[in-house]
């Protein structure tokens, strides 16, 4: 059996409970990226589609109880549609900023879904965006943005004005290799999942480097394609270790101090889905859905998650929440894991 | 490095890949054509555009809930391995165990056997049976979940003689049924559930989860068999090491070896009342099959060193696959340096073509040779070949116009231009008329980038580029 139990040094976290279900349009989620928990107590998770996504792109509003409240933002071009939602964050003013990495631009919605703006000029000079993905907005309400294909992170303010840029490509200190994900921590640092370098680098707000961590390979020690990073008032770091199909807690340091690989159960919708689809939920009561770990490579993450369905498959997103609770959302899986502070 | 030298490498890499640029063709020229042979045959850890890549950038290629993501993920391989060959015989061996997603109906199932089919397909060929009898998707497209102790469904026991190994003719009804009850309790696990979600197609909850093989004891027919005058109490394995020895065996390989490679035969079907068109180079497979213990990585080293295959008389013979010839021009133009959403479109295009990966027209596969072309999809390999190297800004395009320009001058005729473009695509060999049309349409343009682009337009148009 793979394990998916948290293996610890300490345990930070501990598994609460799943939300969502796949869907291609309404309640539910096709392969979600990000999700912003938002002040106005929702969960706001944008969602790419499949293939050429022309009916699944959106976002979807529902809450911890899994109570759903709509959908936003559909296939397209123009004001307030979006073509592939990337990553999304909220400004101090209650608007949902979320990125596309095909248009190139920042969009931003209000808690209803209303279109408030856009802005973002595809190119490589500064100010231009190439690929956008992270965002986080600061205390100031300015917001950095990972510029993928670019290799560096911008900074403007929430009406996309240009305020600084930092970073190039390469592995070195300050560089990185297609970053992904991104979050400013309570004391105003910025941290940057340096994505093709394996690492979580750290800097000042004004992009000083200031640390990296994380050692490059396969399995629980170790870091592969991290995609997103969330830090905690202690300056723990949750990672989602994308390659690695796992989430990991590193301490203020670096050290490792928890790694999960996911315990997803049936969430709200998807117990009802099963209640009343009866011959599927009766099969799938009778199934074994934990095959014996013989048959699958360990060092094929990707795939042992493509065979067992409570794993992480694709951690796109962590995010806290003010209680300390870590949202995981799972790309290829379609749902949120929630794990909560260990009491 | 002789002209000769040139053309057989060149033929060479069409055949055993995807074709290759003229500096990679002079390369391996400068290696010698048997070293070229063992290094394609022997790839080693082989480099591409790799999963983390093609998984971030076009996540249907990671969750693959439909079938097109996982031959998506196949196409970046296919468009940027180092290991051309291998990627041919993976091609290959979904041409012969065709499988496909209206029964399958999970686009991760059918990936895991393309990779299944990339494991094993340069070794032996016993080894890649019994994993083909093993394999999820394989069990599913055959309904071996429903080939039980006592009631047995044939669908799987009768393919596996009639189109994955000894060819009609070879073996009776009742070895098929013999066959049969050797693979009972060869299923998938929670097959149940499974099939419930797969003839709803449901995706529900979350996303579908590949099938794992099972076999269980409880549900196999422990009991005699006779099969091709053996008898014994045999299970699958023992149906194939049987198999397997069969010189009817070794001549359906060899035949479809030599389909695939070196010239085309008619469809399968026809095959027990066709002789094969080269019956000396099929002796010389069949030596090669049985003098290897099966291994197909000896039997395309004898075919590739063969003279049937360096023969001028195949050259220019097989009509490309769809696939073959997208992937070609693909490695040509250097759209793809990174997974671009383009990719959707070009899937879509080799569909049209009338290959859709993961999605043959049946067990079967699909019938090569020239009726790969009608008017509808010689237009499609036409108007796609002509869009990518129409576009002077690829970066392919813009290198193989940049080489022609530096061997020409701006002031070249139209003959060194038509001669330059030849070369620069691949060292092609036209007929005279061919030479000849090219060479009146060279004399139309001018000499800017893109009147040479318009040039390499037109020689993809032509039979030779569309063939292999």
């Amino acid at each position: 059996m793979v394990s998916s139990a948290a293996q610890t040094h300490k345990k930070v976290l501990e598994y609460n409970n799943t939300l969502g279900i796949v869907a291609m349009e309404g309640r539910g989620f096709e392969y979600p990226t990000d999700t912003v928990i938002a002040r106005d107590g929702r969960l706001y998770v944008t969602n790419r589609s499949r293939d050429t996504g022309e009916r699944a792109v959106r976002v979807t509003v529902l809450d911890v109880e899994s109570e759903f409240y709509g959908t936003f933002g559909y296939f397209g071009r123009g004001d307030g549609q979006l073509v592939s939602p990337m990553c999304a964050a909220e400004d101090n003013t209650g608007h949902i900023f979320v990125t596309d990495d095909v248009t190139h631009k920042v969009t931003a919605f209000d808690y209803d879904g209303n279109f408030v703006s856009k802005w973002g000029v595809h190119g490589s000079e500064k100010g231009e965006l190439n690929g956008p993905s992270g965002i986080a907005f600061d205390a100031d309400n300015n917001v950095y943005i990972t510029d993928t294909h670019n290799h560096r992170i911008q900074k403007f303010t929430s009406t996309g004005e240009f305020i600084m840029a930092f970073g190039s490509n390469g592995s070195g200190q300050g560089q990185f290799e297609l970053p992904w994900g991104t979050t400013v921590s309570p004391d105003g640092e910025v941290y940057v999942a340096d994505w093709g370098n394996d690492r979580i680098q750290k800097f000042t707000a004004g992009g000083d480097f200031i640390a990296a961590y994380g050692a490059s390979g396969l399995g629980d020690e170790k870091l592969q394609r991290p995609s997103s990073v969330a830090v905690d008032e202690r300056g723990y770091m949750y990672v989602a270790d994308w390659g690695n199909e796992r989430v990991k807690v590193l301490d203020a340091d670096g050290g490792l101090l928890q790694n999960l690989r996911g315990e997803a159960t049936l969430s709200k919708w998807a117990a009802l889905y099963l209640e009343v689809n009866r011959e599927e939920g009766e099969a799938r009561a009778k199934s074994d859905l934990e095959p014996s770990t013989d048959l699958l490579d360990a060092d094929d993450p990707h795939t042992q998650s493509a065979h067992v369905e409570k794993l992480f498959w694709a951690p796109m997103s962590v995010k806290l929440d003010n209680a300390g609770r870590l949202f995981v959302t799972e790309g290829n899986r379609h749902r949120i894991q929630i794990y909560e502070r260990a009491s | 490095m002789g002209k000769q030298d040139i053309d057989l490498m060149a033929h060479l890499m069409r055949r055993a890949g995807f074709g290759a640029t003229r500096d990679e063709i002079d390369e391996y020229v400068a290696q010698g054509y048997e070293a070229t042979v063992e290094k394609l045959l022997s790839p080693g850890d082989p480099t591409w555009m790799g999963d983390f890549m093609v998984r971030r950038f076009d996540h249907e290629a990671s969750g693959m809930i439909n079938h097109r993501g996982g031959a998506r993920s196949w196409l970046y391989r296919m468009i940027t391995t180092s290991a051309p060959l291998q990627e041919k015989l993976t091609l290959f061996w979904h041409g012969i165990f065709a499988t496909g997603v209206p029964k399958v109906i999970n686009g991760r199932v059918l990936y895991d056997q393309v990779n299944m089919f990339r494991r094993n397909g340069m070794g032996s060929f016993d080894k890649l049976l019994l994993e083909l009898s093993k394999n999820p998707a394989m069990i599913v497209w055959l309904d071996n979940q429903d080939n039980h102790n006592g009631a047995i469904n044939e669908n799987w026991g009768r393919e596996l003689l009639e189109l994955f190994s000894m060819g009609v003719g070879s073996y009776s009804e009742e070895d098929i049924k013999e066959c049969s009850r050797a693979f009972t309790g060869w299923t998938i696990g929670n097959t149940e559930y499974m099939m419930v979600r797969s003839q709803r197609d449901s995706d529900w909850p979350y996303g579908r989860i590949s099938y794992h093989f099972e076999y269980r004891p409880e549900d196999h027919d422990e009991g005699e068999k006779t099969f091709l005058g053996q008898k014994g109490n045999f299970n699958g394995e023992d149906i194939i090491d049987i198999i397997c020895k069969q010189e009817s065996t070794a001549r359906f390989i060899a035949r479809h070896m030599y389909h695939f490679f070196v010239a085309d035969e008619p469809p399968v079907p026809a095959w027990p009342y066709t002789p094969p068109r080269d019956p000396d180079a099929i002796d010389t497979l069949v030596k090669a099959y049985s003098e290897s213990n099966y291994d197909i990585t000896s039997m395309l080293r004898v075919l590739f060193n063969s003279d049937f295959f360096k023969s001028e008389g195949i050259r220019y013979e097989k009509v490309k696959g769809p696939a073959e010839f997208v992937v070609g021009v693909l490695r040509l133009t250097g759209e793809f340096d990174r997974p671009r959403r383009e990719m959707v479109s070009r899937y879509s295009q080799i569909t049209w073509m009338g290959q859709e990966l993961n999605n043959p027209p049946s067990v079967e596969g699909w019938h090569q040779g020239t009726e790969w072309v009608d008017t509808g999809t010689l237009i499609e390999r036409i108007n796609f070949a002509s869009e990518q190297f129409g576009d002077a800004n690829k970066p392919g395009v813009k290198a193989i116009v940049d080489k022609v320009f530096a061997g020409g001058g701006d002031d070249m005729t139209p003959d060194q231009l038509v001669d330059l473009c030849l070369e620069q695509m691949g060292a092609i060999s036209v007929s005279d008329e061919t030479h000849d049309v090219l060479t009146r349409f060279a004399k139309q343009g001018g000499r800017s980038e893109q009147d040479v682009a318009h040039v390499l337009r037109m020689t993809a148009a032509t039979k030779e580029f569309q063939r292999a």
